[in-house]
Formats: structure tokens, sequence, C-alpha cells
């Protein structure tokens, strides 16, 4: 399992460094120059001369590269062109938030989603089962940004239960939670639904039934450890869709967190922040599949090693 | 022996009857099924594919899916109780610890995700009471009972890591844990290989001898019959159709349905062209036919076949046998069938 686990985070280097380079190239063929955007209207084509030199932004692209790389690889990822900050500084401000609410949102997922996959796996065809497919259905269609505005009016505004909008208190966290767990909770649960109906029907659970457990026995210890691993990789995957959704959900619910600031910072140019900010969300979702790989591989231990 | 073992009946089949409502129409997959196993006895049960065997070994523990399937009629005594009446809580402490089963697959029987000792230990604890320790120790003593090598070692492993015969030794180690009354083993050897079959029969057989226990053998395999039972009831769509003594199997079987069982199997000691197949298919069990149904496929069926279902008549001591022709009524045109049934 040591082994394993060595062996995978030593994969995770070329990842990286692939998607450092991914970054970077997308930020050079955004359109606009950070340096005329920082210099204001009605600057000096000397001062604006004067801010690209001051970024490197005269330099070959190649060097370029070569120096945030390395840079990088320091922790150091430049300053802000906004704020004058520098840009890791400006992130571990805002991921604290972000992580919270993406960990509230995959809990919702996770518990809500499994929960009714597996009461509509067990109830099969009841009233109970049809609810939960047909609120799945709607949670798979409806954008996040639609259910945000419904739920902000109905649960804030008309029945002041939660605050608008903002940060702080776990009420804060309930509203956002929802609207970027929901549809990950609705892929859950018919992915729990279908792998625990498979699961069921397999001659093991025969077995357990013919030791004498019992049904609560057979459901939660011998059916979901099987039916969860591919929920697992399902789960995993969801978890990306979420980090980028918090970006939507942070706008909405105006939410000072690592989305939002890469949102402002995409209007602004700010190309240190944008890269920045996308580099750290694409090495959580990196060590986030690293996790489910290794959660996997202990659920299912007929994973080989290599 | 045998006489001593009629006194003390374990479990009694009595009309038996298992149907699945589906929207093709009624199974009727059991169909009065009488049977009884007496203590310390191995009783085959013996019939082609779709003859009801292993719905009816399911039925005796209750593990018949429903819906679609149901026991619609007949009783299953064990030890003078009534388990088709009996409650879900009754089932489950009978299960497992009383009665056991072995199936026929052991590649998917056991549970992929823990290891052979915790689903030894899991029925242990379940029905013994022991604590962890002690239900780990003595799932570890089951497998060195059933003959597995370094048992300490094997229990840690998961099934994936142990061939189709050690699988199936677990499984038996699984229903003899709780040291049972009466052992259902469906097919037990016939996803394994030849010399694997033997060694499994022959590990159930001691411990038959060790424990005492009952033993119901379903099979399709005349071969098995022959080495581990005592008594055989053939099974076919549905009902039971002759019981003999396993002895009496090969020299000394009545029925049509039997008879052909037995000569369609190839000999060594004849010169054969061809295996002599029984002829047709076993009847849909959505569209049984109106009288016996071997009727359509027996070469001696006559006009009463057809309209009506035999008894199950006592052909001798021991010897039950559901055909017209060894009944006062036959007034069929082959009196020669007798003759032939006792040549063969």
């Amino acid at each position: 399992m040591t082994v394993f686990i060595i062996r995978r985070l030593l994969q995770t280097i070329p990842v990286l460094l692939g998607v450092i380079l991914v970054v970077f190239i997308i930020m050079q063929f955004v359109p606009g120059d950070p340096a005329v955007l920082l210099a204001g209207d009605g600057a000096t084509a000397e001062t604006v001369a004067r801010i690209r030199h001051q970024l490197g932004l005269d330099q070959p692209v190649l060097v370029q590269y070569v120096q945030y790389v390395g840079h990088v690889l320091q922790g150091d990822l430049g300053i802000s062109i906004r704020s004058q900050l520098p840009v890791m500084k400006e992130i571990m401000t805002r991921l604290p938030i972000t992580i919270e609410l993406a960990i509230a949102s995959i809990f919702i997922t996770i518990i809500l989603g499994m929960l009714a996959g597996i009461i509509s796996a067990t109830k099969q065809y009841s009233a109970s089962d049809f609810s939960i497919m047909i609120l799945a259905l709607l949670g798979v269609s409806l954008p996040s940004f639609c259910l945000g505005l419904m739920l902000m009016y109905f649960f804030s505004v008309k029945m002041h239960l939660f605050p608008v909008t903002g940060w702080g208190t776990w009420k804060h966290m309930v509203l956002p939670a929802i609207t970027l767990g929901a549809s990950g909770a609705a892929i859950v649960a018919r992915m729990t639904r279908s792998s625990m109906l498979d699961v069921i029907r397999q001659d093991y659970i025969r077995t357990a039934k013919a030791k004498g457990l019992k049904p609560n026995i057979i459901v939660y210890k011998h059916a979901l450890k099987n039916a969860l691993i591919p929920v697992i990789t399902v789960v995993g995957l969801q978890f990306g869709i979420l980090l980028g959704g918090t970006v939507l959900v942070e706008s909405v619910f105006a939410i000072n967190g690592l989305g939002r600031l890469i949102v402002e910072a995409i209007r602004m140019r700010d190309l240190p922040v944008v890269q920045g900010g996308v580099l750290v969300a694409s090495i959580i979702f990196v060590l986030v599949n690293l996790g489910v790989d290794i959660l996997y591989r202990s659920f299912n231990k007929r994973i080989s090693l290599d | 022996m045998l006489k001593q073992q009629q006194n003390e009946p374990v479990l009694e089949v009595r009309n038996l009857q298992t149907h699945f409502f589906t929207d093709e129409g009624v199974s009727k997959a059991v169909n009065g099924v009488d049977f009884v196993l007496h203590k310390g006895e191995t009783l085959g049960l013996v019939g082609e594919s779709g003859s009801g065997k292993s719905i009816t070994s399911l039925s005796i523990l209750q593990l018949i899916a429903s819906p679609p399937g149901r026991i619609v009629g007949g009783e299953v005594l064990f030890k003078g109780k009534d388990l088709v009446k009996a409650t879900d809580k009754d089932m489950r402490a009978i299960r497992g610890n009383q009665i056991s089963v072995i199936f026929q697959e052991p590649m998917t029987s056991l549970n992929p995700v823990y290891t052979v000792g915790e689903q030894i230990a899991e029925v242990l604890r379940l029905h013994q009471n022991l604590g962890r320790k002690e239900a780990w120790a003595k799932a570890v003593d089951m497998l060195r009972l059933v003959g597995i090598p370094s048992p300490e070692k094997r229990a840690k492993q998961e099934p994936f890591q142990l061939s189709g015969g050690m699988r199936q030794r677990v499984m038996i180690a699984i229903a003899m844990a709780c040291n049972p009354e009466v052992l259902i083993a469906d097919e037990p050897t016939t996803a394994l290989d030849v010399t694997i079959q033997a060694q499994i029969l022959e590990l159930m057989k001691e411990l038959q001898q060790q424990l005492g226990m009952s033993i119901m053998i379903i099979t399709h395999d005349l071969g098995v019959v022959s080495e581990t039972c005592d008594r055989v009831a053939v099974m076919y769509a549905g009902k039971i159709v002759e019981q003999l003594s396993a002895d009496q199997l090969f020299t000394d079987a009545k029925h049509p349905y039997t008879q052909g069982l037995i000569n369609s199997l190839p000999r060594l000691d004849q010169e054969q062209e061809e295996l002599q197949a029984i002829q047709g298919h076993v009847p849909s069990p959505y569209q049984m036919p109106a009288g016996c149904a071997f009727a359509p496929r027996c070469p001696h069926a006559g006009d009463i076949c057809h309209t009506a279902m035999p008894e199950l008549l006592q052909h001798d001591t021991d010897h039950e046998v559901r055909c017209w022709i060894y009944t006062p009524e036959w007034q069929g045109n082959d009196s020669t069938m007798m003759k032939a049934g006792n040549a063969s």
C-alpha cells in the first residue's frame, strides 16, 4: 500500500508540470495586453513599455515560461497586477473559504446522494424510488446558478431563514453548499441506485441471506461496500466539476472565495492571479484524484499495485 | 442403519408449491414436491436444468425472491416446525445455523471485499455469540478442518486470491461453522474440475461422519449421486417422479424418465455409436401438459398419461414411483415396460 501511494505521488509530478504548461499557454492566447490595462487610459507608449518590461512580458515566450516554472517551484506565483500583493497571499486568504464550501458541498453530494440511492435501490419501483429519481433528474438538469437564485429567493428573501449573501457562519454555508452539491448528489444517487441494484442480485448477497444475516446488515455491510466502488470514481470526478462550480456559486452568493477571485482577475486581465488561481485549483484536483485512487484501492484490493 | 434413520426425519417437505408470478404468466417451478430427509443420511435430488431442484432448496430456507416468487402451498417441516409459516426472525435463526447451504458458484458466492476469515467469523459471531477474537480463531480452525493449507495466512486473504476449489472449501467452512443439522448442497461440484470435484465430495462425506448431519445434494450428475447418496429423489417439471435408494438407481429405476436419464449416460462396458438422449424438452413451467408432465416425451405413454397426473405410489420398500404403468389402472399396450425397467 505504501509503495502504491509513493508511486502515485511520483506520478502526479509530470501531471502538475503539464498543468503549469497548459495554464501558461492558455494565458498567452487570452486577448488583451495586461500592460495596457495596468497603465490605464491615456498612458503613454513609454509607460506601457516600461510596465511591460517590469512584468517581463517583453521577453521571448519560452524564457517567460522557464522563469514562471522556476518561480512556481519556489512557491512564488508573482505579484497581482491589480492589488500589487503577492498572488500566493491573495489566494491563501481566499482558498480556505472555497475549501469550506467545497467540503460542505461534497458532504451533501455524498451523504444525500448515497442515502437517496440506497433507498431507491432497496425499494425499487416504490413511490419513494420514483420521487427520488424525479428529484435526481431535476438536480442533474437544473443549472446551479438557477437553483442558487431560486433557493436564495425562497429561503432568504421570502422566508428569512438564511442570509442572502456573504460568508462566516454555518447559516451562510447552507444554501451555497446545497446549490453546489445538488447536481453531484443527483448523479451519485443515480449511480448508487444502479450499482446497488446490480450488487443485490449477486450470488454473494444470496450467501449473506443464507447465513441468516439481518436485511440491514446485508444492505449496509455486504452490498454497500461493493456498490461504492464505482460510486467513488463518480464522486472523484464530481469534485472536479464542483471546483469549477464554485466560480458560479461564489458569484451568485457573493462569497469571496477562490472562484470569485479568479473571475475578477479574468475581468481585470490580472494574469498572475488567474494563472495562480487555476494552478492551485488544478493541484487540488490532482490531489483529490490521488485520494480517490487510494480510497478506491482500499475498497477493492483486486486493483493491482502497478 | 437405514431402518434407524427412517425413524428420525429431520426435514419433511410436503406438497411444496413455489410459483413465480410474472408478466408472462404463472410459472409453477415447484409444483407439489414431497420428500423426507432423515438424520444422518444423504439424499440426492436429481433432475435436468429447470426441473425445480434449486427452487426447492431455496424454498426450504425461504430464500425465494419475492416478488416474483411465492410459496403458494405445502409445508416444510424442520424438526416438526413448519418453516413456510415461520417469521423472518425465526428463519434468520435457522439459516446458516441449523440449516446451511452451499451454492453452485464458488467463484461468485463469496463477498469479494471481505477476507474469507471475516466471512466465516461473521456467521459464528451471529449464531454463536462469539467475540471477535474467538470467532476469528474458530474461523481459522474451520479452514483447517476443510483442508486448506496454512489457514492462518489464508484467512486474511480475499476471495480473489483463492482458487475455485479453495473457495468452495471456504463456502463449506461457512456452511459447517455452526454445526448445522441439515446441509443443502446445490450443485456443489458443478463449477469445479473433476479432480477437485472428488476432493470436495470426499470432504463433505468426512465432515458428515464427524459431525453427524443430514445432507441434501442437488445435482444433475448421476455420478455424484452414486458416489455420495443413500437415497435419490428424481425431479421432473416441479414434481418428484421417483424415490429410491442410491444402490437401486442404476439397477432398478422404474420411472421412464429415470430410466431415460440412466440410459443417456455413456457406457464403458458397451460399444455405443451414439448416446441415447431423451427426446424432446422439459415443458415450459408456464404451460404444463394436462396429465403426466413427462408424457409428451415418454416412449410408453398411453391415453391416461395425457389426461391425469399419477400419484407418487409405493412400489417397494424405500421405492416410490409416479407413473401410471405401475398402477392397477394401467391398460396400456406396453406390458414389456415393467420387464424393461427391471432389466435395465
